[in-house]
Parts: structure tokens; C-alpha cells; sequence
């Protein structure tokens, strides 16, 4: 289960929805499997941590009360945001790349001392800007959002460390914040200035945007 | 190209088989956390510069009770001073040194352990993040902490 999934409530659960009993924050989840999100979405918009979700769901497989959601290539290629290759006949899923190296001209290399310089200089704006910040940006639906991306729980939490390695710290430091937890972190970011420096981390990092429930209702 | 996670995983990886060897694979892996501002030492610290294809340092970091009870694994039945302690980090140190260059061979320079109790004599520049994993076995903790530069300057692991 790597979170890119899509599950929907089965007609078992319809038989069985007046019979079952759970919690709240599981009741949540369960009625936001909707066929159409992707299970790491789901989490999100359930505000429940992907570490959270994954024996949830796997609960809820287990019962049938939800089921995997097929979906058609046009649907696949308009998650992934790739081109349509079956416009021109080519009906191949285009692979989904979250690590792609690309060729960087390497720094020179730094004197033995073991860290020369503590922060490195933010990366500049990709060619094509990231869309404007809304709102307060809850620090754990990022995290969760870029732990859900590796399919393996501590990969993706050293993916959430690259992409913070790559935050100028001293946009950190002016909201306060000193450290990330790895799973529930509280923080809310308000600073648009760091919401940005995230979202460029993110997509230089992980090759992807940040999905939209990162952001708190305002 | 950035340090590869699998990458960076593996030194947490080596730490915690070296120690679950010692232990009868008892360690638990707590949540980890990415700290900006601080770095934790307990009582007993190994320390290794990393240069060449990445940037930094790794270290272990244990409580006394915690080398204590490692030292009792071992049949050992003596209290653990502060040298036997000293010893004891320097060996895991070394091990996952060993370990780590076995992988990563010459593109990646490893220094002799810095072995040092409570904080380092020298002063340890922070970077822009490290990642903290903590370590806990039998109610006492260690700490397992890596620093890299930034993965910017950190060109591939091949």
C-alpha cells in the first residue's frame, strides 16, 4: 500500500453501515473513501496521519467494507498530470518519477572542516512558478503528504528531511519553529514567504506539487 | 543529485543491526524528528565526519544506563566506568564505520571516531537540518543523529 491507491465504500459496507461500530476519527476516514482520491488525499482531508490510515484501511479492506477502485487511463493520466499519449496512439502510462536525477554542476569541494556553511542558499524558483500559498499550511499534512509518496514510512521521512534541508533555516527560525516531528507535528505556517520556500522544496525534492488539504480551512 | 534516502537510510540501518545484534533484537525505533536549532548528546557520544560524495557528520548518542545494559548483554557483570563506557561507543562507532565504507567505498571518506562524554570538546557547526532518530531499549535511550550539509552540494552515490 504506498498511498497512491483509490478505494471506494463497497456495498457491503451499505448492508453493513447500520450494524458497524467504530470511533470518530475512524468513522472519518471510512466515509471519505470516495472512489476518487487517492488514499494519501483521503488521510489529509480525514486529518488523519498516513501512518495513522494505513492499518485503518487495511482494516476496513478486511472487513469489505471498501474496495480498490480501478480507474481508466484517461483518469491515471490526469492525476499524474502527464501528457495524454493516447491522443497520438500511444496507450503507455508514462512511468511517474519521484527521484529523477537530473545533471547539476557539482559545488567544488568544501575544506575539510565538517560543515562549512550551515545553510545553503534557497533554490531558485522553478521555471514554472509554484502556485500562491492560501492560508496556513499545517507542517504535518506535508509531512504525511511526502512520507505517503515512498511507499516505505522511513524512506519517506528522509525524503521529508531532504526537502527541509533544502529550507532556508533562517525562515524557520523566524516562525518558530526549531524542529519537525515526524508524525503529528502541530505547527501551522503562516509565513507566505516559508510557504513558498516549502513548496519549492517539495517540488525540487519530491517532483511534485503539494496537494491543496496541506492548507488549514481558513 | 542528492544523497538517495535508501542512502541515508542505510546508516541508520547498520547503527540499529549492530546494536539489535548486541541487544537480541530489542531496539525500538521511536518517531524520528528534524531538528534546526539543536543538537542532543547524552552521556556518551561516537562521532564520524563524512566527506567526499556527502557532507557531514553522523553520530551515535547513548545514556549511561544505556551502555550499561549493553555491557550487561555482553555477560559482563562490572559496572561500566566512563572509559569502559568510551570503549564501548568507540567499538559500535567503529563497526558502523567498517560498515558504511564497505558499502559506499572510497567515494565516500569517513574520519577516525571522535569519541567524547556529555558534549564535544569541539564545537559542532550545525547544519541546516539533522535528522534525529531516537533508539530505545529497555526504557533508556540513544540517539542516532545525522547531519548533512545540504543535499544541494551533495553530488550522486554510485
Amino acid at each position: 500500500m504506498t498511498g497512491t491507491e483509490i478505494y471506494k465504500r463497497s456495498a457491503a459496507y451499505e448492508r453493513e453501515a447500520k450494524t458497524i461500530r467504530l470511533h470518530a476519527p475512524q468513522w472519518k476516514l471510512l466515509l471519505a473513501f470516495d472512489g476518487q482520491r487517492s488514499l494519501a488525499e483521503v488521510a489529509l482531508s480525514a486529518d488523519v496521519s498516513f501512518a495513522d490510515a494505513l492499518p485503518l484501511t487495511e482494516k476496513f479492506l478486511g472487513h469489505g467494507w471498501i474496495a480498490e477502485e480501478p480507474i481508466t487511463l484517461d483518469q491515471y493520466l490526469k492525476r499524474t498530470g502527464a501528457p495524454d499519449l493516447s491522443a497520438i496512439g500511444a496507450a503507455v502510462p508514462p512511468a511517474v518519477i519521484l527521484h529523477e536525477p537530473k545533471s547539476e554542476t557539482a559545488s567544488p569541494p568544501q575544506p575539510p572542516p565538517i560543515i562549512s556553511k550551515p545553510a545553503a542558499q534557497p533554490p531558485p524558483i522553478a521555471a514554472s512558478s509554484p502556485p500562491k500559498p492560501r492560508g496556513p499550511m499545517r507542517l504535518s499534512a506535508v509531512v504525511d503528504y511526502l512520507t505517503s509518496l515512498n511507499g516505505n514510512n522511513a524512506l519517506g521521512q528522509l525524503l521529508v528531511y531532504r526537502v527541509f534541508l533544502r529550507v532556508p533555516p533562517e525562515l524557520l527560525q523566524a516562525e518558530d519553529i526549531a524542529s519537525v516531528h515526524l508524525v503529528n507535528d502541530t505547527s501551522l505556517i503562516k509565513s507566505e514567504t516559508l510557504q513558498k520556500a516549502i513548496i519549492t522544496a517539495v517540488q525540487e525534492v519530491a517532483k511534485r506539487p503539494l496537494p491543496d488539504g496541506v492548507y488549514a480551512a481558513a | 543529485m542528492p544523497l538517495h534516502e535508501r542512502d541515508i537510510h542505510y546508516f541508520i540501518e547498520v547503527a540499529v543491526a549492530y546494536l539489535n545484534k548486541a541487544t537480541g533484537n530489542e531496539i525500538v525505533l521511536r518517531e524520528p524528528s528534524i531538528e534546526f536549532q539543536s543538537l542532543v548528546f547524552s552521556a556518551c557520544t561516537g562521532l564520524v565526519h563524512l566527506k567526499g560524495n556527502a557532507e557531514g557528520f553522523v553520530y551515535l548518542t547513548a545514556s549511561q544506563h544505556f551502555l550499561q545494559n549493553l555491557h550487561a548483554a555482553r555477560h559482563h557483570h562490572n559496572r561500566l566506568t566512563d572509559d569502559g563506557s568510551r570503549d564501548l561507543m568507540s567499538e559500535i562507532t567503529h563497526a558502523i564505520v567498517h560498515n558504511v565504507q564497505k558499502r559506499f567505498g572510497p567515494s565516500l571518506h569517513l574520519s577516525e571516531p571522535r569519541i567524547f562524554s556529555t558534549v564535544p570538546d569541539d564545537p559542532i557547526e550545525m547544519p541546516p537540518a539533522v535528522f534525529v532518530q531516537p533508539l530505545l531499549w529497555r526504557k533508556e535511550h540513544a540517539y542516532f543523529v545525522l547531519g548533512l550539509a545540504s543535499s544541494e552540494a551533495v553530488p550522486p552515490i554510485v
